[in-house]
C-alpha cells in the first residue's frame, strides 16, 4: 500500500497527497516514505500567519491566495484551529474563508486539529511540510491557532513569521507580555479599515523602536478591503529566510528524537503491543532493572 | 455542575480511546443557494463534541468544491444539508463527482428539510442516510461511528 501511494504521489496525485498527510497527522513512520522520495531538490517559502483568534488570519490567507495564484506559483495551506481537550473533537473552520476556484490544481487546503498544551500548530506539521515541499508546492502558508509564547515552534518551521495584530487590543505592553514581537519577521496591523489602525500602528512602530529594532516590516492591512495586501506579500517574499536547511535543523535532532520515541512508544501502547506491555510488566514487578528495561525500550522502539 | 461533569468527561475520554488517535473526520457543507445554516451547526457542534474532526465548508457551494475538500481534507464523510429542494439535482452531482475523483469510499449523509417520497431516491443514489428534521444527536454520531470504514480499523 506505501509503494502504491509513493508511486501515485511521485505523478503528483492529490489524493495520494492527501492520504499521505493523514498518516503524517497519525504519527506513523513516514521519515521512510520522505526517504524513499529522495532529498527535496524544491525549496518551498514556509510562511507562518499567526495571531490571537479573531484577528482575521484565515481571511488574510485566503486574501494571500489570490495574489500568490495570480503570479503562478502553486501555493498549499496547513491550518490549525484547536482540538477540544475534553473530548478531543474539532470544529475546523478555516478554509470556509478561503476562497478558492474548485478546479484550480494549484491551490491545495489542508485543515488540522491542534493538541491542547501542543504548541500553536498541530502535531507533526513538520512532517506535512516535508510531504507539501516534496510533491512540490513553491509556497506553504502555516497558519497558527492563535498566538503566545508557544509560538517558538512556529518559528523553527517556517521562513519567514507573519505576526497579524488587530486595532484596539490592548496596549503595548500585551504585546511585550506575550513575546510576540520578537518571534515576528514582519508585524502587521490587520483590520486597518478600523479607525484604530494608525495609533495601533505607531504603538508597535515605538515599541520596536525600544527595543533598537526599527527595520522589521510594520504593515497596515485590511483584507476586508484588499489594502496592503500586494504590499504584504512583496516583504514576505523579500524577507529574508530564517530557515536555512529545510525543516531538519540540526539544532533540534535530539528533541525530533524524543517526541519520535514517545509517538512510537504511545501507539505501541494504544495498540497493545505485547512485547512493550511484558517489558512493562516485568519493570513494575522488579524483575527487570531499570536499565536494562531502557535498553529493551529503545530496541523495541526502533523497530516499531 | 459537578455531576455533570463527571457524567460527560468519563464517557468522552472513552470514546476518544475509541477512536484511537485518528478522530474520524467530517466536511460539512451546503450547497446551492441555500443559506439556511442552523441545522448544520448545530450538526457541526455536535460531532465535534462526539470527538471527531469536523471541517466546515459553510455556505453556497458548488458541488465541484465540496467533493475537492473532500479529497483534500481525505474526509471519511461527507454531511450535505439541503433545505430549498433542490436536493435531487445537486446529490446525484456530488455523488458523480465523488465517484469520478476516485472517492467512493467517502460516505454521504443528507440532512435538511427531504420530503419522505424523495428518500428511497436518495438511498438508491448512493446516499448513506438521510436525517431529517427531529432526528436526535446521538442517533447521527453512532451511526457514523458504526459505519465508518476500515480505514479506521
Amino acid at each position: 500500500m506505501p509503494e502504491r501511494l509513493l508511486e501515485q504521489f511521485r505523478q503528483h496525485d492529490r489524493r495520494a497527497l492527501a492520504r499521505l498527510l493523514s498518516m503524517a497527522a497519525k504519527g506513523e513512520r513516514i521519515e521512510t516514505l520522505l526517504t524513499a522520495l529522495g532529498p527535496s531538490w524544491h525549496r518551498s517559502l514556509v510562511v507562518a500567519v499567526t495571531g490571537s483568534a479573531g484577528v482575521g488570519k484565515s481571511s488574510l490567507i485566503g486574501r494571500l491566495l489570490a495574489i500568490v495564484r495570480g503570479r503562478g506559483q502553486s501555493v498549499a495551506v496547513l491550518a490549525s484551529d484547536p482540538e477540544s481537550p475534553l473530548s478531543g473533537g474539532a470544529l475546523l473552520g478555516d478554509r470556509f474563508r478561503m476562497p478558492v476556484r474548485a478546479d484550480d490544481e494549484g491551490v491545495f487546503i489542508r485543515s488540522l486539529a491542534a493538541k491542547p498544551g501542543h504548541g500553536a500548530v498541530a502535531e507533526h506539521v513538520d512532517a506535512m511540510i516535508s510531504l507539501l515541499q516534496a510533491f512540490p508546492f513553491d509556497i506553504i502558508l502555516l497558519e497558527t491557532v492563535g498566538a503566545g509564547q508557544g509560538d517558538t515552534e512556529v518559528r523553527d518551521l517556517a521562513d519567514v513569521v507573519v505576526l497579524l495584530i488587530q486595532p484596539e487590543t490592548g496596549d503595548d505592553l500585551q504585546w511585550e507580555k506575550a513575546g510576540l514581537l520578537e518571534v515576528a519577521d514582519i508585524v502587521v496591523i490587520h483590520k486597518a479599515d478600523l479607525p484604530q489602525a494608525e495609533q495601533t500602528e505607531a504603538q508597535v512602530r515605538s515599541m520596536l523602536t525600544l527595543g533598537g529594532d526599527s527595520s522589521r516590516p510594520v504593515l497596515r492591512v485590511s483584507s476586508k478591503t484588499g489594502e496592503g495586501v500586494e504590499a504584504l506579500w512583496e516583504a514576505i517574499a523579500s524577507c529574508p529566510r530564517r530557515k536555512q536547511t529545510s525543516t531538519e535543523s540540526k539544532g533540534d535532532l535530539l528533541q525530533r528524537a524524543q517526541q519520535a520515541l514517545r509517538d512510537r512508544f504511545t501507539r505501541a501502547q494504544a495498540q497493545g503491543d505485547p512485547q512493550v506491555q511484558e517489558l512493562l510488566a516485568r519493570w513494575r514487578e522488579g524483575s527487570l532493572p531499570e536499565g536494562e528495561a531502557i535498553e529493551g525500550l529503545f530496541r523495541l522502539m526502533a523497530r516499531r | 455542575m459537578v455531576t455533570w461533569l463527571s457524567h460527560l468527561v468519563p464517557d468522552q475520554r472513552a470514546n476518544r480511546m475509541s477512536t484511537n488517535s485518528a478522530p474520524i473526520r467530517v466536511v460539512l457543507a451546503k450547497i446551492g443557494l441555500d443559506g439556511h445554516d442552523r441545522g448544520i451547526k448545530v450538526v457541526a457542534r455536535a460531532l465535534r463534541d462526539a470527538g471527531m474532526h469536523v471541517i466546515y465548508a459553510g455556505l453556497w457551494q458548488t458541488p465541484e468544491a465540496v467533493v475537492r475538500t473532500v479529497a483534500d481534507e481525505d474526509a471519511d464523510w461527507l454531511g450535505l444539508s439541503l433545505l430549498s429542494g433542490a436536493h435531487l439535482t445537486l446529490v446525484p452531482r456530488v455523488l458523480k463527482l465523488l465517484r469520478e475523483a476516485g472517492l467512493e469510499d467517502a460516505g454521504v449523509l443528507v440532512g435538511g428539510i427531504i420530503p419522505e417520497g424523495d428518500i428511497p431516491q436518495l438511498l438508491e443514489m448512493g446516499v448513506a442516510r438521510v436525517f431529517g428534521p427531529g432526528t436526535a444527536l446521538p442517533d447521527i454520531v453512532s451511526f457514523l461511528r458504526e459505519h465508518t470504514g476500515a480505514r479506521h480499523a
